[in-house]
């Protein structure tokens, strides 16, 4: 299976290939992006399985990233990986075609939970 | 509506423990009120919340501290890391506190990027604060804060 990570922060993007790797998912093809605009670019060239998303990005968002692919007929699975995790969030996130919202911080267990429900 | 300080106080260790695993503990620290951060060298970084409820949530670090923490996040040794890095995990450090103080408070909102600076915070004079938390981590320390507007 093909990850895309999407998040401005290097720093995040590590963690969350580690976490990945500690909850049982080391085994994925990982590609990186570092805002809403390049995960959308990519999702057309690198065709991933899954996108892990940040939402706060600069040039563009995770939920305007998400709105584009959905816009464009694209039905990858697409997950939030965000430090807001209230119930509006998550709202949102399911009305705009999300499978699922992990909230920072997270754990390997919330990792294999989300990652269970698209595989 | 401010937050509670015994919420910010969970927050900020709950992200510290998903950050830097068993570790030593927080620990708090007595400051008069209106001290400045008086680390030696210190980072600092912040992000605003505007809607529903508007503050600004900032962080503020011993640099000791701020090296520690960005050398557990890259899983690297604490001489390896850059200016860069600590700018990234800084950063990301008060993303994920503002997030979470955010989702305790009423909304709509929406949470801006982080800014970052080496050095303490300077905040603007069109706000309060209305929360403090002075911590210990290992010996040095580090300092939750949040401000409304005045």
């Amino acid at each position: 299976m093909k990850i895309l990570i999407a998040d401005d922060s290097r720093v995040m993007r590590q963690i969350v290939i580690r976490t990945l790797r500690q909850a049982g998912h080391g085994g994925h093809e990982i590609v990186e992006a570092e805002n809403g605009r390049e995960a959308l670019e990519l999702v057309h060239t690198e065709a991933p399985d899954l996108v892990l998303s940040d939402w706060n990005m600069p040039e563009m968002n995770g939920i305007d990233c998400l709105a584009a692919l959905r816009a464009a007929g694209s039905t990858v699975a697409f997950g939030f990986v965000t430090s807001e995790g209230s119930d509006e969030m998550r709202q949102r996130a399911d009305a705009a075609g999300a499978a699922f919202l992990i909230a920072k911080p997270f754990t390997p267990e919330a990792f294999d939970d989300a990652l269970r429900s698209v595989l | 509506m401010t937050p509670e300080l015994d919420d910010v106080l969970a927050v900020t260790e709950d992200v510290w423990t998903a950050l830097l695993g068993e570790t030593a503990p927080l620990v708090p620290r007595g400051v008069p009120a209106g001290t400045p951060f008086d680390a030696t060298g210190a980072w600092s970084a912040a992000t605003t919340v505007s809607g529903g409820w508007p503050g600004v949530v900032t962080v503020e670090l011993d640099e000791t501290v701020a090296r520690q923490l960005t050398a557990r996040m890259l899983d690297l040794p604490a001489d390896a890391t850059g200016d860069g890095d600590i700018a990234d995990a800084v950063g990301e450090l008060v993303n994920m506190v503002g997030g979470n103080i955010k989702s305790l408070m009423p909304g709509p909102s929406v949470l801006s990027l982080p800014s970052v600076a080496a050095g303490r915070a300077a905040f603007a004079s069109d706000v309060v604060e209305a929360c403090r938390l002075d911590l210990l981590w290992q010996g040095a320390p580090l300092r939750v804060s949040v401000h409304v507007p005045a």
